[in-house]
């Protein structure tokens, strides 16, 4: 009754992160251009919708208050809406995931919470535009949900008073949309720990532990080792979680990229003694891996650990500001839809809708920053 | 009610959804007739592709009649919508209104882990959809035989012996392997969140409490498995721990089976640490190198020497040689030498005689659906400390 060997391909292969989460490039960028215009088409109507009640509650100002049209009328502006194509809005979602890897270090989280998190956003807006639901929220619940999922939990109160302007209900609003566009899937896969028993082999082979390969007693080895490993860490919580790799690679097959990007003879070495050349039954593998290593080397690159240019940043700022003007009017106020949802519709709408006005206009005013509501940070 | 016209060609959004559990199942191609949306006050007739996604899941399934209540969640009779023979049990678990931090960390943990595992002798979680106050329900498989409590608690209406015994245990080692081979701990082992299928295969069930294997640095709760079912290291407070912890409940489970009688049922805490000591021997530096720098350790004097052989015998004899020296290896004080579940499953035991009992032909008691409701509606990660007195103990996700 000898246990079958479960190898950690068919492991992986049952993951979530396999069978939900992984496409190919070409059905990711239909996904995600399939979203951006069923986003943008609900933007016009939801502006025609808001500018016909808007015509209505001026030739009626009795029943202007409270209905549809009282929605963030503010926020509406005039013309034709020019909407976000997919291009840009993926350009805003990594801006937003650096942001969101920020904001961790500023709390103080791991690792794995922040790059949790930063899977969750980039997981949700492959069905969720960027027009619908706004990411300076959503990064903080995504943030706040990965502390809950990746076991290092601080209470919403606590974790909502050290960033400065969020209320606890406010990063709780889109909690469910979240969990909704994660698909009810909560486990991320990361190359972290595959990297940690990748340089703790290479030591082992440097050291002669493990004998017998082209590593041992070779001359400052062990230094390259420590650089390579500093190196792919940081390309693996920067780049790793910024671009696509996730979506289209392996855990260890990022991780394997990175030390290549880190060292590329040092690891040619590694990727040797693990599968000798000689031997020709490994030949066809070799050559498989080595493409889809050498792809995946160019993702990560695409996107480098350090900060975006000025004039990237420029760009940003002005898809920053193009977002601004063709937000969904009727999901601003994600706080009140959440409360309407929970309280049931119809009940006490006169009271709700006057009570929550008043926090509308509070968001519409953080809603003129340049990259909606800043994240203040206290000290 | 207005039927939402599925906006999507099908493509893109057809391949994320066909790749989910039921794939083979009916593919719905429109939205549900009670779709409709209310975030736009019913003028916004477009979904987003998540709800979209959601309401393809929903229209899969028929929920029937309600199988029983609880505060936690509710259960729900269900079926397939492209067959009625083909039943689920549908856990809606209930909005906590007084739980203010979101998503409830029992939920998430059962969720986070039943997505992952799937396996024989693991519950498993068909779907996930929510309905449109938000409430999450959790499509499981049904259940219907009851649990491994109800049939060790019979003890006029089920008999059974030494092969059924091996052949329940088989099936609980299978499902804890599992879990470890994919670094998740349950940390809630007990005979009544081991369920029974209509086929009789057992099933490990409650990931409420179940966590991924911490790294090395991290500490975790030990507020973790209920106390009978409870290992030492738990008992003295330790925060690195491993699949060592399951293997010591597998244990008394494995006992409670023999002897159809909790073996090891302390009062509190400390009473536990004094009947462990009783029962198995007192955990000391000398059995177990660093024991007595575990935060809690504390032990009653005199020592009782580690129990040998013939004192299990004297109590487990009719689990044969083989089956007492396995229980043995699950109650290693030290849990650094304590079997693990893989070794558990290369014992001799299942080697020796008798052979398991086929499924088919395993003792079974009638439970019927009522049963599975009181199984399911139990909110996960609560731990039972006494049957019937259940005491929810705080638990933070800090573990």
């Amino acid at each position: 009754m000898a246990p079958p060997a479960i190898t950690e391909d068919e492991r992986y292969r049952t993951s979530t992160q396999f069978r939900l989460w992984s496409f190919t490039p070409d059905k990711l960028l239909a996904l995600r251009t399939t979203t951006n215009r069923n986003a943008a088409d609900r933007v016009r109507d939801a502006v025609r919708r808001v500018r016909e009640a808007r015509a209505a509650s001026s030739a009626d100002t009795s029943e202007a208050d409270g209905g549809v049209g009282s929605r963030a009328v503010s926020a509406v502006p005039e013309g034709e809406v020019d909407c976000l194509g997919v291009e840009d809005e993926l350009k805003l979602v990594i801006f937003y995931c650096r942001q969101t890897i920020q904001l961790g270090d500023y709390l103080g989280v791991p690792t794995d919470v922040k790059a949790t998190a930063i899977q969750y956003i980039k997981r949700f807006y492959t069905t969720n535009s960027l027009m619908t639901y706004h990411p300076t929220t959503l990064l903080k619940t995504a943030l706040f949900f990965a502390t809950k999922t990746e076991n290092h939990y601080t209470s919403l109160t606590k974790f909502a008073e050290k960033i400065t302007g969020t209320k606890p209900e406010e990063i709780l609003a889109s909690e469910f949309l979240l969990t909704q566009g994660l698909r009810f899937t909560f486990d991320v896969r990361h190359p972290f720990r595959a990297l940690e028993g990748a340089v703790m082999e290479m030591q082992a082979m440097a050291s002669g532990q493990i004998p017998g390969t082209e590593m041992q007693g070779a001359p400052g080895v062990e230094r390259r080792i420590k650089e390579a490993h500093g190196k792919a860490r940081e390309y693996l919580k920067t780049s790793a979680l910024l671009t696509d790799v996730y979506f289209h690679f392996t855990p260890s097959q990022i991780m394997m990229a990175s030390l290549l990007i880190a060292d590329q003879s040092l690891t040619t070495s590694y990727l040797a003694a693990k599968l000798p050349p000689t031997d020709p039954a490994n030949a066809l593998f070799r050559e498989k891996l080595t493409g889809v290593l050498h792809k995946c080397e160019e993702m990560l690159l695409s996107v480098t650990p350090g900060e975006p240019s000025a004039s990237e940043k420029k760009d940003l700022a002005a898809l920053a500001k193009k977002l601004k003007k063709c937000r969904n009017p009727e999901k601003l106020d994600l706080v009140g839809l959440q409360k309407a949802k929970r309280e049931g519709d119809g009940e006490d709408e006169e009271k709700v809708v006057k009570k929550r006005k008043l926090e509308r206009e509070q968001s519409a005013k953080e809603g003129e920053d340049l990259f909606g509501p800043s994240i203040k940070m206290e000290a | 009610m207005a039927n939402s016209p599925l906006l999507i060609p099908g493509s893109a959004d057809k391949n994320a959804a066909s790749k989910s559990k039921l794939s083979s199942a009916v593919s719905s191609n429109g939205a549900t007739p009670e779709a409709s949306s209310r975030a736009g006050n019913g003028a916004a007739a477009i979904q987003d592709i998540a709800e979209q996604m959601n309401e393809e899941e929903k229209h899969k399934y028929v929920k029937g009649k309600k199988l029983g209540e609880g505060t936690y969640a509710n259960v729900y009779l269900g079926h397939l919508r492209s067959s009625a023979s083909s039943f689920v049990a549908i856990k809606k678990i209930k909005v906590q209104a007084a739980y203010t931090e979101g998503l409830a960390p029992d939920a998430i943990r059962e969720l986070k882990h039943l997505q992952e595992l799937s396996h024989p002798n693991i519950i498993s979680l068909l779907s996930v959809f929510s309905s449109k106050d938000q409430n999450l329900n959790l499509v499981l498989e049904f259940l219907p035989l009851g649990d491994l409590e109800m049939l060790i608690k019979d003890t006029e209406g089920v008999r059974y012996g030494a092969a059924d015994i091996k052949a329940w245990m088989g099936m609980l080692s299978r499902g804890i392997w599992f879990c470890h081979e994919n670094f998740v701990l349950h940390r809630d082992i007990k005979p009544n969140n081991l369920l029974i299928a209509a086929d009789g295969e057992v099933k490990l069930a409650d990931f409420g409490l179940a966590r991924s294997f911490s790294d090395p640095y991290r500490i975790m709760t030990s507020n973790v498995i209920t106390r009978w079912y409870r290992p030492p290291e738990l008992l003295f407070g330790a925060k690195h721990y491993s699949g060592a912890v399951d293997i010591w409940s597998v244990g008394l489970v494995f006992a409670e089976l023999v002897i159809r009688t909790p073996y090891i049922a302390g009062d509190t805490e400390v009473g536990q640490v004094g009947l462990i000591c009783q029962a198995v021997g007192t955990p000391t530096e000398g059995n177990w190198p660093g024991v007595s720098k575990l935060p809690e350790y504390t032990v009653p004097d005199p020592p009782t020497p580690v129990r040998q052989k013939d004192h299990y015998l004297g109590t487990f004899g009719t689990a044969g040689h083989e089956g007492v020296d396995l229980l043995m290896k699950m109650l290693v004080l030290d849990p650094r030498n304590r079997i693990t579940a893989k070794e558990v499953l290369e014992h001799d035991w299942w080697r020796s005689e008798p052979k398991p009992t086929r499924n088919e032909e395993l003792p079974r008691k009638g439970g019927g659906g009522e049963k599975a409701a009181e199984d399911l509606k139990r909110r996960p990660g609560v731990l039972e400390d006494e049957r019937g007195a259940k005491v929810a103990r705080k638990l933070d996700f800090g573990g």
